[in-house]
């Protein structure tokens, strides 16, 4: 009886699996295929995993490629350098304190108030009210008024010259604009009434941890966008965001600020290689590394020599091609030499193991017959790396790391944690090596290196470097340096003394990538890695 | 009855209260500082000491926890859950929506759980033995420990890629609930239809069956009295079964993105959305709690015998 009844139900799992089986090897030569994917009406529904939350863009809770759609800011960030968007053009004054802008004419929020001087002023006032919030932007330190000159021209008053100004009033927040009247209280720190900017796109329904609705300015300064309407609707990461893509129900996807792309690259591959999907990637963005802490003298990483050693030991073409599959490139170097001031001759370090067993053994570190760790005074060279345990791809590049460093004669533990308490390690200091990535184009390099000397970024990472002192030195003068020639040689000296030290060990390049329709055309990508100019897209 | 009821009500309140407190003790268990934990959810890029400071000050966190706690189940008991860290709204805004869209899901295919579990399980047990009764019983063993999330991903490419009859995902019309529903259903009814009919045939033993077939009443009237009492035992299952697919469609509602509470757990379970995490602990407690009461009670008015138990 039991042995029939089994056979019955092997039975039906064989039938079930090979209905399962024949139908997958079907969805290829699916004839309705024409209808999904492509989009005829300039309509883009994208898939995220994360509702678009409150859009107020002078905090940061909102979903930037949203607010991306909606605000924009004085000046805009493009690869050859900073362009007019809602300021026609503008003066600095000699001393570099005093920055004038002179504001597009005719430019309307989206529920009809006018983009005016007083308006700028409202904004600015509003940001610089909840200074705390803002501590990271350094320009929101420097500020001390925004004053009215007349309707359309407005200055701003810095306490000393800041060279990234213009660099940080364009970034999607918070120096961006909102109508006056949606403020409360005056201000914006306490919560908006409304979302309203001068932006290409106006929001126009919004249900929580559902969709967002976002329709074509009619009345935009630049001419109404071509590409009509763009939905951004919540869905779940991987499979539910592949069969919607599938059936078309979504038909855009492209990676989060995060990072994280919905769907993993052989899924992307699958839908390109339906015919209905195009899969386009971005210039580098940023630089995935692992931070050493050069100030616990306790530990072996504060000495140059195994960062060196480290540094040598990491096969990055590997980690490339077989765990992050192709999408990210080796990185050699901090920052990418697209990064402005990057370009710089640094000395390179690629894989080899010989090479790293031959600094330890140089700096006093010796394996001992039979052992397997190498030791120095008596004390093991064993050191532990953090990773964020929500990525697979830094536990596996850890792992990866973890054998290399082992043929070296180095332990290395790794440790997965949550993403708040890595942060929380970097501020106290607690680490030997934890996994970190670079701010991103926009940000690159001027944020990134304020962060050097800043408690909750890099400090413990720089502080235990030799050339501390003249490192921060530099980094002070360079943001205060008007003179192109001195900011350029500055940035060098500043990226060579970190290659130098090797505090900061790169490994991938990180990339935007997009998949989109394949009948969309005009697809780019802005210098702030976070949003996507929709504006500039349409069907052909 | 009555008595019996206030008792029964009574003596499930210190049960919330050790519910509560113990959601509250574990939220503040964790290693992180609360208010570090908010300004990270509100994604401020920078953390200063002055901000912690602030934010501590702003959210009450600077009191000793048992006054805290207090304070929390004083508002609670008002409905206020307070606000989300992440988006600043009241709890009961993002919640209350949610709990609705949940409890569609949960009342519809609860129904169809009852309908299909009834139905299955009579037939059955009348059945026993019989073909029908074998394939009911093999095939639902089959379908019901498949994972629900592989059942639905299947069914998903099948009925809504592959066939292009139903939505993917989302709670735009009825056709939305069908797949859920289904796969739901089909991991429930196949374990409950069998409670059912074990209960049913042992009643179809009974010597009160024997005698009335006995005395000749007719057999369909028969039924309807095996019926009755066997459905007893279901009613306790059933109502203990409603909180447990309230709680268990986080998997179904994060599959079918549907806006649910159970979407929601999760998300700000990953953004530590505390007050929100720690509401929706509580409202599961509640129905749990509630259902219980609810199928003792049920139970008492259908046999008087179990009333004096308490």
């Amino acid at each position: 009886m039991i042995v029939k009844k089994l056979k019955i139900v092997a039975l039906m799992f064989l039938v079930l699996s090979m209905l399962v089986a024949c139908s997958a090897h079907s969805t290829n030569s699916d004839s309705n295929n024409k209808k999904r994917g492509a989009s005829n009406n300039r309509e883009l529904v994208i898939a995220t995993t994360k509702d678009i939350n409150d859009m107020n863009p002078h905090l940061y809770a909102g979903s930037m490629p949203a607010q991306g759609m909606v605000y924009e800011s004085l000046v805009e960030n493009t690869k050859d350098g900073i362009k007019p968007l809602l300021a026609e053009s503008w003066e600095i004054s000699k001393d570099g304190k005093v920055y004038t802008f002179h504001l597009r004419k005719g430019v309307k929020f989206h529920d009809g108030e006018p983009f005016n001087a007083e308006a700028v002023k409202k904004n600015i006032d509003a940001v610089q009210n909840n200074a705390e919030k803002h501590a990271w932007i350094k320009l929101s330190t420097k500020i001390v008024s925004c004053n009215v000159i007349d309707e359309y021209t407005v200055e701003l008053v810095l306490s000393e010259p800041y060279y990234p100004t213009l660099l940080e009033l364009s970034l999607t927040r918070p120096y961006v604009f909102m109508s006056p009247k949606d403020f409360t209280n005056g201000g914006t720190k306490d919560g908006v009434k409304g979302y309203h900017g001068t932006g290409p796109y106006v929001l126009t329904e919004h249900k929580v941890d559902q969709y967002a609705t976002f329709e074509a300015n009619p009345n935009y300064w630049g001419g109404s966008p071509k590409m009509k309407k763009i939905t951004f609707k919540v869905l779940p990461a991987g499979e539910t965001t592949f069969l919607a893509l599938q059936k078309g129900e979504v038909n855009f996807v492209f990676t989060d600020d995060r990072g994280v792309d919905s769907i993993d690259i052989e899924a992307m591959n699958q839908l390109v290689d339906s015919g209905n999907y195009q899969l386009v990637k971005s210039e580098p963005m940023n630089t995935k590394m692992i931070v050493a802490n050069s100030s616990k003298v306790d530990s072996p990483v504060s000495e140059t020599a195994v960062r060196e050693a480290i540094w040598y030991a990491i096969d990055r073409k590997t980690i490339s091609k077989d765990i992050l599959n192709g999408t990210e490139t080796v990185a050699n170097t901090l920052f990418s030499s697209n990064v402005p001031y990057a370009d710089v001759d640094l000395k390179k370090r690629g894989y080899d193991l010989e090479k790293a067993k031959e600094i330890l053994e140089k700096a006093g570190w010796t394996l001992e017959k039979g052992a397997e760790v190498r030791t120095k005074d008596g004390k093991k060279l064993a050191v532990k790396l953090y990773y964020d345990s929500n990525s697979p791809s830094q536990k596996a590049e850890a792992e990866f790391i973890q054998s290399s460093l082992k043929e070296i004669g180095v332990k290395l533990e790794i440790i997965g944690e949550e993403s708040t308490s890595i942060a929380n390690r970097r501020t106290t200091g607690d680490y030997d090596l934890l996994f970190n990535q670079t701010w991103g184009l926009a940000y690159d390099p001027q944020s990134t290196i304020a962060g050097f000397t800043s408690e909750s970024a890099y400090l413990h990472t720089t502080s235990g470097i030799a050339e501390a002192d003249e490192l921060y030195k530099k980094i002070k003068e360079v943001t205060g340096s008007t003179d192109e020639e001195t900011r350029k040689s500055l940035y060098a000296d500043i990226l060579t003394i970190v290659h130098d030290e090797a505090v900061f060990i790169p490994i991938t390049n990180g990339r935007i990538t997009i998949v989109a329709p394949k009948n969309v055309k005009g697809i780019s990508f802005k210098q702030t890695q976070f949003e996507l100019p929709f504006e500039q897209m349409d069907v052909e | 009855m009555g008595s019996y009821m206030m008792k029964r009500i009574l003596v499930s309140i210190p049960l919330l209260l050790i519910i509560s407190f113990l959601t509250f003790v574990f939220m503040n268990l964790s290693p992180q500082d609360p208010a570090e934990v908010v300004l990270h959810a509100q994604g401020v890029p920078k953390i200063t000491d002055e901000l912690m400071t602030q934010t501590k000050a702003e959210l009450g966190l600077d009191k000793p926890f048992i006054v805290r706690y207090f304070d929390w189940l004083v508002a609670c008991l008002q409905l206020d859950f307070g606000n989300s860290y992440v988006t600043g709204q009241p709890v009961w805004s993002l919640i209350g929506p949610a709990f609705l869209n949940t409890l569609k899901l949960t009342v519809v295919s609860s129904v169809v759980i009852i309908i299909l579990s009834i139905l299955l399980g009579v037939v059955c047990a009348l059945r026993e033995g019989t073909i029908i009764d074998q394939s009911v019983r093999g095939f639902s063993f089959f379908l019901a420990t498949m994972p629900p999330y592989w059942l639905a991903s299947l069914m998903i490419w099948y009925f809504a890629v592959k066939l292009d009859l139903l939505p993917t995902n989302g709670m735009d019309s009825y056709k939305s609930y069908i797949l859920p529903v289904a796969v739901i259903a089909i991991n429930y009814a196949g374990i409950y239809f069998r409670v059912v009919r074990s209960s049913v045939l042992n009643h179809l033993n009974e010597d009160y069956v024997l005698y009335a077939r006995a005395c000749g009443v007719p057999e369909r009237k028969i039924t309807m009295h095996i019926l009755r009492n066997s459905l007893q035992v279901a009613v306790s299952i059933f109502c203990m079964a409603i909180p447990i697919i309230l709680g268990s469609t986080v998997v179904i509602e994060n599959v079918f993105a549907w806006p649910g509470l159970g979407s929601l757990s999760v998300r700000s379970i990953l953004s530590r959305d505390f007050p929100i995490i720690q509401a929706y602990v509580l409202i599961l407690a509640a129905a749990f709690v509630l259902f219980n009461t609810l199928s003792d009670i049920i139970n008492a008015a259908m046999n008087p015998k179990l009333r004096k138990g308490l």
